[in-house]
């Protein structure tokens, strides 16, 4: 192994585990000697499976995301709580719902983005609407029990508690519809994956990569997840 | 019937005033904007329903005034919009007279046919007066009247000229041409037509629903690559037809935006000159609305080269959503919509965290337990932590399975291969019938019903020569392996090697199951195979 390839290798790590982009159109230096350097290569990707990192490469770019159950590099729902400035793990399974319809806006499925080129606020309170509007349908029979904390009518239920927005410039707040979607929308930019003009929400190339690379290389697992199958630990 | 509201429940009040504010509106407010619309069709159906009987005792009463209005105000738009140069009565007269000829096969005198033209162009100019149509406006609460004019008049050089008016151009382009054709070029002839009759007011009016045009065909591409993502097939259809609309007219309105920007450096050439001889309030109103006029089409000229670059950048979309599209059909994918179906069936909310989490990134900030930064800071000993107890043992070995057969065809080789160097020693050739008596002498009967056997036959016949020596140094094959595991252990095979020569007539039986073809085994001198 030659010690300029693990430099580099390094350096590749240092700029992707800081948050920065490596690419063609960023650093192409570093992306050229990834590319085209298979002992880079190696070295980069050896490592990263060492610390249980995913890397993902999309359009001549290098992304990271925290494996499953990293403990270290991972998020916690603690952490995204504080993230995101709520108390109570039910309005963080609300933001998970609203990002899910987010994704919702820009992909039908994981094969291909739709070139939906930007979304509003609006469109998300629309989707979310529509995605609870059988559960809502049944609020009046579901009120009369007691709704258990994991569950999608007690999203529902919230949801449908809430105003559609209540004053005319949206603040990010837990008192509105508008106000939660604007709230993950700050989250999802501050976390890169969106970016925000004039109230116009875009989706970027990091999210883009995440989301087809994700979804399309865990599918069988997270059907299994999604049916229930697979009970795994709960980070809290 | 849903839409009723109840009596008594609130919104539904609201709701129904507000439908019924903007049913008002529509009826009141806007009619005059309608009436509006509306005088550009009413020469038209006004001129039509004369259908010449009244007049000569219906001699020309197969003539269809209809036709005959729409075909003179293509000819005025020929000659003033395409052409531009104004029409001399002359001229309508030979245009109308090949219409009488070609479309109504009629022989007329000239004396005739002179009298119609008059007669028809009197009906067009509507007797020197304008069409008025009175209506009664609910807003100002009173009656009001428009008033259109289908061809004017001027004289120049005391000639008299005729030329059509906006109003009938955008009549004529209303009946087809607009459905068909861009509308960014009707309004650009319309245009043309309000600078040149110095109504720069109209003119910006114009200019505005131009933008607004643009402005669409621009959304337009966005509602494509939807239908693009739901529907392929729909979406290139769709997409194809608004490219070719686009390139089509993207030239001729090109052209067009020259021809007004042109027309506009020349009106306020024009108003400049005419400073001297006009107030000077009404010489800065004028320069006002040619400004504002020049700024908006300025705008529309940018956003129209903005529409043909997005056309552009659209085909790279297109493309990849039909690749896409292709490779989708291919493949199952993650589909987004039936697996929240999936999860709101099953009241799965927990699985969203496994969906989402992972899409968050890494997490940068790091931050301490408060609890472990206390214990950092006062150093206090973990005194109620046990102690794990290691108990000692000894560590036991497992054999599996598979190591058991490993080891059985080892010790089954090296048995054969023993043999089969032994018997090397002492002949010079022999076969493989020779061999296999010899196998059993040594190993006993059961050895050639023993599968290992044969697989060593497959494994020796990968090579046609065996050297010892070469062996010694890298062994090549398996069977090569198994030999070279000998040669450590014994050395009187040194300097030893070998051929095969299969025969493939000769057979050796060897049970009744079993036949197999014979080789012969021959000892190779090594020096002189070195000298060849």
């Amino acid at each position: 192994m030659e010690e300029r390839n693990l430099d580099k290798a390094i350096d590749i790590l240092t700029k992707l585990m800081n948050g920065e982009e490596v690419g063609k159109s960023f650093d192409a230096a570093l992306y050229e000697s990834y590319s085209t350097n298979a002992e880079v290569y190696e070295l980069v990707h050896r490592i990263l499976r060492r610390m249980n990192i995913q890397l993902y490469e999309y359009h001549d770019s290098l992304y990271v995301t925290a494996g499953e159950n990293n403990q270290v590099f991972g998020f916690t729902n603690g952490d995204l709580r504080k993230e995101l400035g709520l108390k109570v793990n039910r309005e963080l399974y609300m933001c998970y719902f609203i990002i899910y319809q987010i994704i919702t806006c820009f992909y039908k499925d994981s094969a291909g983005y739709n070139f939906t080129e930007y979304i509003r606020i609006e469109d998300v309170i629309t989707a979310v609407d529509a995605s609870l509007s059988h559960i809502i349908d049944n609020l009046e029979i579901l009120a009369e029990n007691e709704t258990e904390e994991h569950s999608f009518k007690t999203i529902a239920l919230m949801w449908n508690e809430l105003p559609a927005a209540t004053e005319e410039a949206v603040r990010a707040a837990k008192n509105s519809k508008a106000g939660y979607v604007k709230l993950v929308f700050n989250f999802l930019v501050t976390q890169q994956l969106m970016a925000e003009s004039q109230e116009r929400y875009y989706l970027k190339e990091k999210a883009k990569a995440f989301i087809e690379h994700y979804f399309e290389d865990n599918k069988g697992r997270l059907y299994q997840i999604i049916k229930g199958e697979e009970q795994e630990d709960a980070t809290y | 019937m849903g839409s009723v509201p109840h009596p008594f429940c609130v919104k539904g009040k609201e709701l129904a005033m507000t439908e019924e504010y903007i049913m008002m509106q529509d009826m009141i407010q806007e009619h005059k904007e309608r009436m509006d619309h509306l005088k550009k069709y009413y020469p038209f159906f006004k001129l039509a329903d004369n259908d010449l009987m009244m007049w000569k005792e219906g001699k020309y009463s197969c003539l269809d005034m209809g036709y005959i209005t729409l075909a003179v105000l293509r000819f005025f738009i020929d000659e003033n919009s395409l052409k531009d140069k104004d029409v001399r009565y002359v001229e309508y007269e030979q245009f109308l007279h090949s219409v009488f000829v070609r479309d109504f096969q009629m022989e007329l005198t000239k004396e005739e046919e002179k009298e119609l033209c008059s007669y028809l162009f009197d009906k067009l100019l509507n007797e020197g007066k304008p069409f008025s149509f009175h209506y009664y406006d609910p807003k100002d609460h009173q009656k009001k009247s428009f008033r259109v004019k289908l061809l004017e008049s001027k004289i120049v050089d005391s000639e008299l000229y005729y030329y059509i008016t906006p109003d009938a151009i955008e009549f004529y382009l209303d009946t087809k041409e607009i459905k068909e054709e861009s509308s960014i070029s009707v309004e650009q002839l319309l245009l043309s037509k309000l600078i040149a009759a110095q109504n720069f007011r109209g003119g910006i009016e114009v200019v505005k629903r131009i933008n607004r045009e643009v402005l669409k065909l621009k959304l337009k591409k966005n509602q494509i690559l939807n239908l693009l993502s739901v529907d392929v097939f729909e979406g290139k259809q769709a997409y194809e037809s608004y490219v070719g609309e686009i390139t089509k007219w993207f030239q001729e309105e090109q052209r067009l935006f020259k021809k007004n920007t042109d027309l506009i450096a020349k009106a306020l050439a024009k108003a400049e000159s005419g400073r001297q001889g006009s107030e000077n309030s009404h010489f800065y109103s004028i320069l006002n609305d040619i400004y504002i006029l020049e700024v908006e089409l300025r705008k529309a000229m940018y956003q129209h080269s903005e529409l043909l670059s997005l056309c552009t950048s659209m085909q790279q979309n297109v493309d990849d959503i039909v690749k896409k599209s292709k490779l989708s059909t291919l493949r199952n994918a993650f589909d987004f919509h039936h697996a929240m179906g999936r999860m709101m069936e099953q009241d799965n909310v927990d699985a969203l965290e496994h969906l989402m989490i992972p899409l968050f990134g890494i997490k940068l900030k790091k931050n301490f337990n408060l609890f472990q930064i206390e214990d950092m800071i006062h150093l206090k000993a973990e005194n109620d932590e046990d102690l794990e107890l290691v108990s000692e043992g000894m560590e036991e070995d497992y054999i599996f399975e598979d190591e058991l057969e490993e080891q059985r065809i080892n010790n089954n080789f090296d048995a054969i291969a023993k043999v089969l160097l032994e018997f090397l020693l002492t002949r010079e050739s022999f076969s493989l019938r020779e061999f296999n008596s010899e196998l059993k002498k040594v190993l006993g009967e059961g050895v050639l019903v023993n599968g290992d056997y044969y697989t060593f036959l497959i494994h020796m016949c990968q090579k046609e020569e065996y050297d010892v020596e070469e062996m010694k140094k890298k062994p090549e094959t398996f069977f090569e392996e198994i030999i070279y595991k000998l040669l450590i252990r014994k050395t009187t095979y040194d300097g030893l090697a070998f051929r095969l020569v299969r025969k493939g007539e000769d057979t050796v039986k060897i049970t009744d199951m079993l036949e197999i073809s014979d080789i012969q085994f021959e000892k190779v001198d090594r020096e002189w195979k070195r000298e060849i």
